[in-house]
């Protein structure tokens, strides 16, 4: 079942299916990819398997276990990544 | 040819270990400063072995080789452009695969690596156990094992390293991605040859799929590579339905869990330990609140009682100090002149500055060296993005609250270049210590406390505007939170101490001549009897706009200084500690006043670890901007108050 990363329930697991680029910031920048190239750089890399962890109260980050590490992402960038369940 | 003089860069990604092992190597001969140009701090230091005096750089942690910061960037031209005789990859043996990726770029650009496998007690503890032989087969360049915390495996890995340099370049293996990457990296790569450019060509052919911005404008009088490039780009594109420096970023991120795999067996520990339970713990939402507001309010109250009874005792040795100076020049302006203006600013900065200074940087350096200041910016980061910065910020903008400097100065841990400015614009908004003496002592003491209390809610709105204005006139990316939260592990303390002692080095070269400058000149000013025709010049701003005393001009200047002199000036020209009954000052007056005051500009201490951070031209931006916002803030809110009727 496809869902946005933040969706999901600590302790579920899945796998990265893509990440989409911010809204409006095609329109305000030349380099439009930077912040996908940096969640790609720390790992999150399409088919890439993650276990979400817990996320912080109130709609704070959201902390996953990917590639052996402990990453943090806002909750904001979590929403632009687009993942599948797994059992 | 035997060359004496040996160029080694220090690579790797943040938390790996990197400073400890530096500081290992170099010692007491260290260097701290800026790259050319960047807000990015440079350490450099020198060691002597076997005959050959070794310069070794600190390049800044990364996780990347791209251009998404300009650590990033700073570091590869570092590394392709300098040439260094070898980068030392420091990487941390318990979390292999992810510091694999950046191994990987390195060998990318073809340049000579010695890896130090460090971190191997880490690893040990998580059940894992690493064959750093087979991992040298594989990537062609040699692996030492280190713990550099205990200096287990430091020998060998200069021994190792000079070794290398002395049997010449052997440069590391390649790295083959899928067929269909493959062929259009050479076919890429065969066309880039052709020009002279300083990098390796099927570097530049990988970047030029990768659509890195920097490398195309290199390329760019070649248009046709350029296109070539895209249509390859596109083909790629086209086959995976990624992009293709989607695509190149993940197999190289599977080529990393390939040798991970080959060369590491893990038996994870049975029961949960210590540091995982730290961990739960202290990102716990609720528990880990109380936990972060007893630890920081623990660091200040540490950072704040050392600060004010080291800076007391300091001032009263210097009080001390000007009787016997008095007693022997005498009071005639030339010694007044080398006492109030180099002296005294010599004596602000040694009893403002360094007592705060001192714990501040040994407490930073522990809290991010330990882990704790991931947790807490995992905790906060919600909060923080409410003023368009992220939880990384919260602590530079806490200690702004006790003084901006070493807040100033902590900004640095921002990631981006964009994040540091934003922080540290903020930063100098923050009210001080000596801004709430002055908001509590002139409108807490005279008005009321809920009139101090509305000013202070006021400059918290004022904060929080600003600050998402200019977040958003920025240029530049806005980035949300990504970090990593490394395992909570024990600090190296001599590595603290050190860091500490050369910061602070860095900070008296760089702020004290800055400060003597200031106090010399206002001092100038004084003793030239210019003060009172000076503020009749601001009179227009002061009295006509402020609805001020003319005289509060000259107590303003002096606050460039140090805040709390405003309000000290203010009594000794007022002729009274007492300021409920001086005329034409009353509490509409100390309201704006104490606003100005609070906001109009950053003291000159501030001012110079702006300087030091962010270089002259944003420090000079800001502190105008700073001094123009306070008067038109000033102006409305005298205006509003009058309205009122107040």
């Amino acid at each position: 079942m496809e869902k946005k990363l933040s969706e999901l329930e600590p302790g579920e697991k899945a796998v990265i299916i893509s990440i989409k680029p911010s809204p409006n910031y095609r329109h305000r920048h030349r380099h439009r990819w930077g912040f996908q190239k940096r969640l790609e750089d720390m790992g999150l890399t399409p088919g890439t398997r993650i276990t979400i962890v817990k996320s912080a109260p109130f709609h704070g980050p959201i902390e996953i276990y990917v590639r052996g590490s402990r990453l943090a992402i806002g909750r904001g960038m979590a929403e632009r990544i687009l993942v599948r369940v797994e059992k | 040819m035997k060359k004496d003089k040996i160029i080694i860069a220090l690579a790797g990604n943040a938390n790996v270990g990197k400073s400890v092992i530096f500081n290992h190597l170099t010692g007491l001969h260290q260097h701290i400063g800026n790259w050319p140009g960047k807000t990015v701090e440079k350490a450099e230091g020198t060691l002597h072995f076997k005959g050959y005096t070794i310069d070794i750089i600190d390049l800044p942690g990364i996780y990347s080789l791209s251009t998404f910061s300009i650590e990033e960037l700073i570091s590869r031209e570092y590394i392709a452009v300098e040439n260094p005789d070898l980068v030392i990859n420091v990487v941390d043996a318990s979390v292999l695969e992810r510091n694999l990726f950046f191994t990987l770029q390195l060998m990318e650009l073809e340049t000579p690596i010695v890896v130090a496998l460090n971190q191997m007690d880490m690893a040990k503890k998580k059940g894992i156990t690493i064959d750093h032989k087979k991992l040298e087969k594989i990537l062609g360049v040699p692996v030492v094992p280190t713990v550099a915390t205990n200096r287990t495996g430091i020998y060998d890995l200069i021994q190792t390293s000079v070794d290398a340099i002395e049997k010449g370049t052997r440069k590391p293996a390649k790295i083959r991605y899928s067929e269909e990457v493959e062929t259009r990296i050479q076919k890429l790569s065969k066309m880039v040859s052709k020009l002279q450019l300083p990098y390796p060509a099927r570097w530049v052919a990988i970047k030029l799929l990768e659509e890195d911005e920097q490398i195309k404008g290199r390329i760019r009088p070649d248009p046709k590579i350029l296109s070539a490039a895209k249509k390859l780009a596109k083909e790629t594109e086209r086959i995976h339905g990624h992009s293709c420096s989607t695509v190149i970023t993940s197999e190289r991120y599977e080529i990393a869990r390939c040798i991970a795999r080959e060369v590491q067996q893990i038996v994870p520990p049975t029961k949960p330990p210590m540091r995982e339970r730290l961990h739960a713990l202290t990102t716990h939402k609720i528990l880990g609140y109380p936990m972060m507001a007893t630890a920081i309010l623990s660091v200040f109250f540490t950072i704040f009682s050392f600060g004010d009874y080291t800076s007391q005792l300091l001032s009263m040795l210097f009080k001390y100090f000007y009787s016997v100076y008095e007693s022997l020049f005498g009071t005639e302006i030339l010694a007044t002149l080398i006492w109030g203006g180099i002296i005294e600013g010599l004596i602000a900065g040694i009893t403002i500055a360094l007592p705060y200074l001192i714990p501040f940087y040994l407490a930073l350096y522990f809290l991010e060296d330990s882990g704790y200041l991931s947790r807490i910016a995992f905790l906060m980061d919600n909060l923080m993005h409410k003023i368009g910065l992220h939880g990384k910020a919260f602590i530079p903008v806490m200690l702004g609250y006790g003084c901006n400097v070493p807040a100033c100065l902590g900004c640095r841990i921002m990631e981006t270049e964009r994040e540091r400015l934003l922080a540290t614009f903020v930063v100098t908004l923050v009210p001080c210590a000596a801004t709430s003496v002055i908001l509590l002592g002139l409108v807490g003491a005279y008005i009321g406390f809920q009139w101090a209390l509305l000013l202070y809610i006021i400059d918290l709105l004022i904060i929080f505007v600003l600050g998402r204005i200019a977040f958003n006139i920025l240029p530049g990316e806005p980035t949300g939170l990504i970090m990593e939260m490394h395992d909570y592990r024990t600090p190296h303390l001599k590595t603290i101490v050190k860091q500490t002692w050369f910061r602070l080095k860095e900070f008296i070269v760089m702020a004290f001549p800055l400060m003597i400058l200031g106090s010399f000149i206002i001092k100038l000013v004084d003793v030239l009897g210019l003060l009172e025709p000076i503020a009749n010049i601001l009179s227009p701003v002061t009295v006509v706009w402020l609805g001020l005393p003319t005289i509060t001009g000259i107590t303003l200047i002096f606050g460039v200084l140090r805040k709390e002199l405003t309000l000290l000036m203010l009594s000794t020209l007022f002729g009274t500690a007492n300021f409920a009954n001086v005329p034409g000052f009353g509490p509409r007056e100390m309201i704006v006043f104490t606003l100005v005051a609070m906001l109009y500009i950053p003291c000159i201490s501030t001012i110079a670890a702006l300087v030091k951070e962010q270089g002259w031209k944003r420090a000079l931006f800001i502190t105008f901007f700073e001094i123009a916002f306070a008067i038109v803030v000033g102006g409305i809110a005298y205006r509003l108050l009058m309205l009122t009727g107040m």
